[in-house]
């Protein structure tokens, strides 16, 4: 195999050929391998890579395959990690200065049943501090670069994730996704990105203060939405170490993908998010939304009477749960953390008691709302982002114009770039991001398609229906040489 | 909203400058008036979004 194919390559495609023992885990590792030395240097996407371990890891792949004892569709496949996951042996930042030379002694739950399953990893990837914006611009760990653009942020929280799986320096990646950290840059990057129902996947081996306790979620990032079914597959169900997480079955998502979707309902979410979203990026959704229908879907519009509220819930809910497991750092090393950063964990402190309880309260009448519009709708859909990837000049700055109109990007109810994210953080509904096309500047573009709870196959099928009549997926980002 | 930040300086040992504390301050209560009209909803009968993961006792 050469290297070039790399970019083509698929989890699926790859499974394939290793079950079959047409592809070696250790050929196929060491051409992973060089890539990301060859690349990574440009894109800043891998903060630690394992490349020692990973071969290794190969070498165990390969010898058990030999023997006939092939594990599934992740066996030997390669994947990266965000570095806000515990990993075993491996530093583990969280992207902050305070952790820089923290190395768990356990794995995180999804890190534990990724290698069960036979995956490769091959590092750890980069993040905005804390996991607490956007753009994927560390002080302490350097910016990483967007593939499709090098002047550009890859988005973020997990931004080195995104970046990694479209630059093809891995297969898939483990994100997490507090506010949208998972779809923003996934939507940024064209890849697909998912947050599954809250509980559905542990979330034990999260570095706290990365998210709040009931507004994080851990994400999965891959090239297309049938790999994003394997690998749901493989990572949910419940963990005894994560309370919160659900006893809700597994079922096979792959049996959902390919299946007809003629009929389903379809809901377009009016209210705030069309005010922010710029018009380029409204005339491509509205074309995803004209192909659905194409194939069969119906159409209606959804609205959510407390929608306005959903930033103030957002914003109190997740920052008053992640100060509380930051009170000990605060106390400790207040300085460590970046001045912005610092301020606003302040100003979390200073948020009462009731607010919270309050924001619970609405919470509430959101989620049944919402779970009112999913009994008239299979699916919502939104825009993933308001807006194709900024400049890092753009972010720096900390304004751009969309639509000859000054927008802040990050505002005190959150990063601009959350805007149609959050609802479903608020909700803990699935939600996935699938490119839907790519702006004048040729950035991809992100269509959000979110179902009810525990509705993950149904949001898989439409996904990969829409993917497979667009293949925006196939288009690759022209990558420069070392 | 100075008084609180002051306290929370005091109390966490932050060592904010009086330009900081002066900006947390305001900052703070921009994001208080984002809050303001959670306030506002009829809760009559709402209970928090807010889960006892208790297990099932010995029988």
């Amino acid at each position: 195999m050469k290297s070039l194919d790399l970019a083509e390559l698929t989890i699926s495609e790859a499974s394939a050929q290793i079950r079959r023992k047409k592809l070696s885990p250790v050929e196929l590792i060491t051409l992973f391998l060089e890539r990301v030395k060859e690349l990574n240097p440009i894109l800043n996407a891998y903060v630690t890579p394992t490349a020692e371990q990973a071969h290794a890891d190969a070498k165990a792949a390969e010898r058990e395959i030999r023997r006939g004892k092939y594990r599934g569709p992740l066996h030997g496949i390669p994947f990266s990690i965000k570095d806000n996951l515990a990993t075993k042996g491996v530093r583990t930042t969280a992207g902050s200065k305070i952790l820089s030379e923290w190395v768990p002694d356990y794995d995180a739950t999804v890190v534990e049943r990724l290698k069960q399953a036979g995956a490769i990893i091959l590092g750890k990837t980069n993040m905005h501090e804390w996991a607490s914006g956007g753009t994927t611009i560390n002080p302490y760990y350097g910016t990483t670069y967007n593939p499709w653009d090098l002047k550009r942020i890859p988005g973020g929280s997990s931004g080195g994730s995104a970046a990694a799986v479209a630059a093809s320096l891995c297969l898939g990646s483990i994100g997490t996704d507090n506010a949208g950290s998972v779809r923003n840059p996934a939507s940024f990057c064209g890849t697909v990105g998912l947050k599954a129902t809250y509980g559905r996947v542990s979330r034990f081996g999260d570095v706290p203060g990365t998210g709040g306790f009931s507004t994080d979620h851990f994400g999965i990032f891959t090239k297309t939405v049938r790999d994003c079914a394997l690998v749901l597959r493989a990572l949910a169900g419940h963990d005894p170490r994560d309370p919160l997480s659900s006893e809700e079955k597994v079922p096979d998502y792959s049996r959902s993908v390919g299946k007809k979707v003629k009929g389903l309902k379809i809901g377009v979410l009016r209210g705030y998010i069309e005010e922010n979203v710029s018009g380029e990026v409204k005339r491509t959704f509205e074309e995803a939304v004209r192909l659905l229908q194409s194939l069969g879907l119906k159409k209606e519009d959804v609205s959510i009477p407390h929608m306005d509220l959903i930033p103030a819930v957002q914003t109190a809910t997740s920052r008053v749960e992640n100060a509380s497991s930051l009170v000990n750092h605060l106390r400790a090393r207040p300085r460590d953390f970046s001045p912005a950063l610092l301020y606003r964990h302040i100003q979390s402190l200073t948020i009462p008691a009731t607010t919270y309880v309050t924001a619970q309260r609405v919470r509430r009448i959101i989620c049944r709302e919402f779970d009112e519009a999913l009994e008239r709708v299979h699916l919502i859909l939104t825009p993933t982002t308001p807006i194709p990837a900024p400049t890092i000049e753009e972010c720096q700055r900390g304004y751009l114009e969309v639509d000859v109109k000054r927008v802040a990007l990050q505002g005190l109810s959150g990063s601009f770039g959350t805007t149609c994210t959050i609802p479903f953080n608020v909700t803990g509904l699935p939600a996935i991001s699938v490119c839907c096309g790519f702006s004048s500047l040729g950035l991809p573009i992100g269509l959000q398609i979110v179902g009810g709870a525990f509705q993950e196959g149904m949001v898989f099928q439409v996904a990969h229906a829409y993917e497979q009549a667009t293949k925006w997926y196939e288009r690759k980002p022209q990558l420069p040489q070392a | 909203m100075e008084e609180i930040v002051r306290k929370l300086n005091a109390e966490y040992g932050f060592n904010l400058s009086e330009e900081e504390i002066k900006l947390i301050a305001q900052q703070a209560e921009e994001a208080h008036r984002l809050f303001r009209p959670l306030y506002e909803v009829d809760l009559t009968d709402v209970m928090p979004m807010m889960k006892v993961d208790r297990r099932k006792g010995k029988e």
